[in-house]
């Protein structure tokens, strides 16, 4: 068996152990196009090449860092030396067991929330893989079940960037519109079916915000475009 | 005895009107946090972290702690009623629990599960009280090398002990390690990967890591898949959360084995209370086999609720005492209490019993008054907080975005900040997505410098000589627990690996 299968096998009984649980990983692999192509399983290296980015990011700070005169001896780069060495044993590590045993990841909401080693808590919680572990999975929404492993691009790209929107206009316009268009269109991004409701209850979040805090606690808010009806609060 | 004194001074802080006030709104505003569906107590405190910088230490201290068990309180809430435990140390709990709930004893799983938080914290705090000045007294055996293989003892239990994934577990401690290089070298002065700019001088905000990490990655994680899956189904509350006395004559040695599973976990950096809860649960488990119970694994047993709830407020507890007195976090949310300490100017430790006695009596003092407040808000009313599990996700997680903007715009008003969060909740959405724990990030970020500094002033005083790192005793026997415990998880996975090759 590889790697993968007796991960899947260790979250999931055999098909019909529990007809009333919605098996997310079985669907996805149901959903394979005939032929996958190579990078199926294989997204992870993603993070390989992070893992590489951040060490020759932090090998290139080593070299060209000004280390002051009198430093003593560990300086500055003794330890830098070493976390750039361990993440480029790291990153290659990860290639190769990716490249070797492709990993599908679901990406289910609630398994994925576990740091720890399930074998390791299979074991101390005396767990059998028919019972307990899949009880804590997701249900599968039934208009989308062919596409339940893949992660949905739209809705992620449409919530980063109002946040990056939100940076943007959070000094000129002011934290009140900001912060309200911010919680408007993420509501609407992730699947509120009432744009014109939202409105008032993304002014009335914000606001609220505001004044427990700017006016309750003393802390600064940009107020932009309304610093002049803001003034009678602070 | 000293500490008895000490702590009724605690109280008559603690008891002030004000502090109760703080008191009330973080036991409030936590168990809110926990209750609501995917939020957890780690949530709670990242969220609600920053809000709390705007009070005096003490009031800040006080809330903050009934934040962090309110949100123990809450999470087993939603794991209980829709199996969607809102933090991984209340998954041990929701197995039976939500049996309970399926069964129609909702209400009594509910009522379970905060006695269980309430006798496990309870228990667990008033061993720190009277434990403390001794870790205290040993932390000051403490020198530069043992401080460096406490911190190195952490990052291997977290990253490659407990993880799923030791490769996967050491790349999440390396981001965190090089996260907390930013800056100026303390030492010697340099500034490190700055890139010339000012802005990065003081370095990443641990916060900043936090906020970005936990809840705008969890954002950002569950945009990718709201329209994926489905909504869970929430099963109504009835009955008495009350236990009968025979039922109480049940559960009380659940109660009494799952702390006794907790307790000592909360001094070992192995990630929180997952393994405790899930020892307490297995344990349950078995004895239950014994006894015939049927219940157990079928329409759902207390015991199965009693035995994790309390472990895993046992291990909440006692981690709190290894914090203040050794300076260690024990899990990602001790983590995010260390860097509060931080940004007052504190370093949690010996010396902090010494210097901040004003804030560390009171903050113990109001650990007890939170956990009764807690259990007369929880108990009696667990189906009016279970209305908040209607809150729509969609509002929800746009409520967790802007408060997460918010939270990180409150600390020093800096553009930059708002520019790293994203930046970093990209990158916890990615952790998220491939399964990568993000305790090890958190950990390295917090105990990094402490590891650094300690070394290299380990090595400064040695003149090199790598032998000074294992001269001392303590420093020794730390080395030979983390090699035991290698060795341990060695085994098991080559055990599961044959295993499965059969």
């Amino acid at each position: 068996m590889t790697d993968s299968e007796r991960r899947e096998d260790k979250f999931h009984p055999p098909a019909g152990a529990s007809p009333a649980t919605t098996d997310a990983r079985v669907s996805a692999s149901e959903a394979v196009s005939p032929t996958p192509s190579w990078l199926a399983g294989r997204g992870e290296l993603v993070v390989a090449a992070m893992t590489l980015g951040i060490a020759v990011f932090l090998t290139v700070g080593i070299v060209t860092m000004d280390v002051p005169e009198g430093a003593g001896s560990p300086g500055p780069t003794f330890f830098p030396i070493i976390v750039a060495g361990l993440l480029y044993v790291l990153a290659v590590l990860l290639a190769v067991q990716v490249v070797r045993a492709p990993r599908p990841v679901d990406g289910d909401s609630n398994s994925s929330r576990v740091g720890v080693s399930t074998d390791l808590l299979n074991d101390v919680g005396d767990i059998d893989t028919t019972s307990e572990i899949r009880v804590i999975r997701s249900t599968v929404n039934p208009k989308t079940t062919s596409k339940i492993g893949l992660t949905d691009w739209k809705t992620t790209g449409i919530v980063l960037a109002s946040v990056i929107i939100f940076v943007l206009i959070l000094q000129p316009i002011g934290w009140l519109l900001a912060a309200a268009a911010l919680f408007w269109a993420l509501a609407w991004a992730l699947g509120s079916t009432r744009p014109l409701f939202d409105i008032g209850v993304s002014l009335i979040f914000s606001s609220c915000m505001q004044l427990a805090f700017s006016a309750g606690l003393g802390l600064t808010l940009p107020s932009g475009i309304l610093t002049g009806v803001f003034s009678w609060i602070n | 005895m000293d500490q008895l004194g000490n702590l009724l001074e605690g109280f008559s802080v603690a008891l002030t009107p004000m502090n109760l006030v703080f008191l009330v709104i973080g036991a409030i505003l936590g168990t809110a946090v926990g209750v609501l569906p995917g939020l957890g107590s780690a949530m709670a405190v990242a969220l609600l972290l920053p809000v709390t910088f705007s009070l005096d230490p003490t009031g800040a201290f006080i809330m903050f702690a009934s934040i962090y068990f309110g949100g123990l309180f809450g999470d087993s809430t939603s794991g209980i009623l829709l199996n969607t435990p809102g933090n991984s140390s209340a998954i041990a709990t929701s197995f039976e629990g939500h049996r309970m709930a399926k069964d129609g004893r909702a209400a009594k799983a509910l009522g379970t599960a905060a006695i269980g938080a309430f006798m496990g914290g309870m228990i667990a705090t008033t061993l720190v009280v009277f434990f403390s000045p001794y870790l205290v007294r040993l932390a000051t055996l403490f020198g530069p090398a043992e401080y460096f293989a406490l911190a190195a003892f952490a990052f291997v239990a977290i990253s490659a002990v407990v993880a799923e994934s030791v490769v996967r577990g050491l790349i999440a401690l390396g981001i965190g390690l090089s996260l907390a290089m930013v800056g100026i070298d303390g030492q010697s002065g340099a500034a490190r990967f700055t890139l010339g700019n000012p802005e990065f001088f003081d370095g990443i905000s641990i916060i900043v890591v936090t906020v970005g990490l936990l809840a705008m990655g969890e954002v950002l994680h569950v945009a990718s898949r709201i329209h994926r899956e489905g909504s869970a189904m929430q099963i109504q509350t009835s009955g008495s959360p009350y236990l009968t006395w025979r039922e109480f004559k049940q559960v009380l040695p659940a109660f009494m084995r799952g702390t006794a599973f907790g307790l000592p976990f909360g001094a070992i950096p192995v990630g929180g209370s997952e393994v405790p809860t899930f020892l307490a649960y297995g344990t349950e488990k078995r004895l239950a086999k014994r006894r015939g119970d049927s219940m157990f694994g079928g329409r759902g047993a207390i015991q199965g609720v009693a035995g994790p709830e309390a472990a895993g407020n046992a291990t909440a507890g006692s981690a709190m005492g290894a914090l203040l007195a050794l300076g260690l976090p024990t899990s990602a949310t001790a983590a995010m209490m260390l860097a509060a300490f931080q940004q007052y100017g504190m370093q949690p430790g010996p010396l902090l019993f010494e210097r901040s006695a004003d804030l560390v009596w009171p903050l113990l003092a109001s650990l007890f008054v939170g956990l009764i407040i807690l259990l007369v808000i929880n108990l009696p009313f667990a189906s009016v907080w279970a209305k908040l599990l209607l809150v729509p996700k969609h509002y929800l997680y746009a409520g967790v975005a802007v408060f997460s903007v918010f939270g990180v715009y409150a600390i020093a008003s800096s553009m930059k900040d708002l520019w790293l969060l994203i930046a970093i909740g990209v990158l916890g959405f990615v952790m998220r997505r491939f399964e990568i724990p993000v305790a090890p990030v958190l950990i390295a970020a917090i105990l990094g410098p402490l590891a650094e500094t300690e070394l290299r002033r380990a090595l400064a005083v040695s003149e090199g000589d790598l032998g000074i790192l294992v001269a001392s005793p303590i420093s020794v026997s730390l080395y030979a627990i983390m090699a035991l415990a290698i060795l341990i998880s060695i085994v098991q996975h080559l055990r599961h690996r044959k295993a499965a090759a059969l």
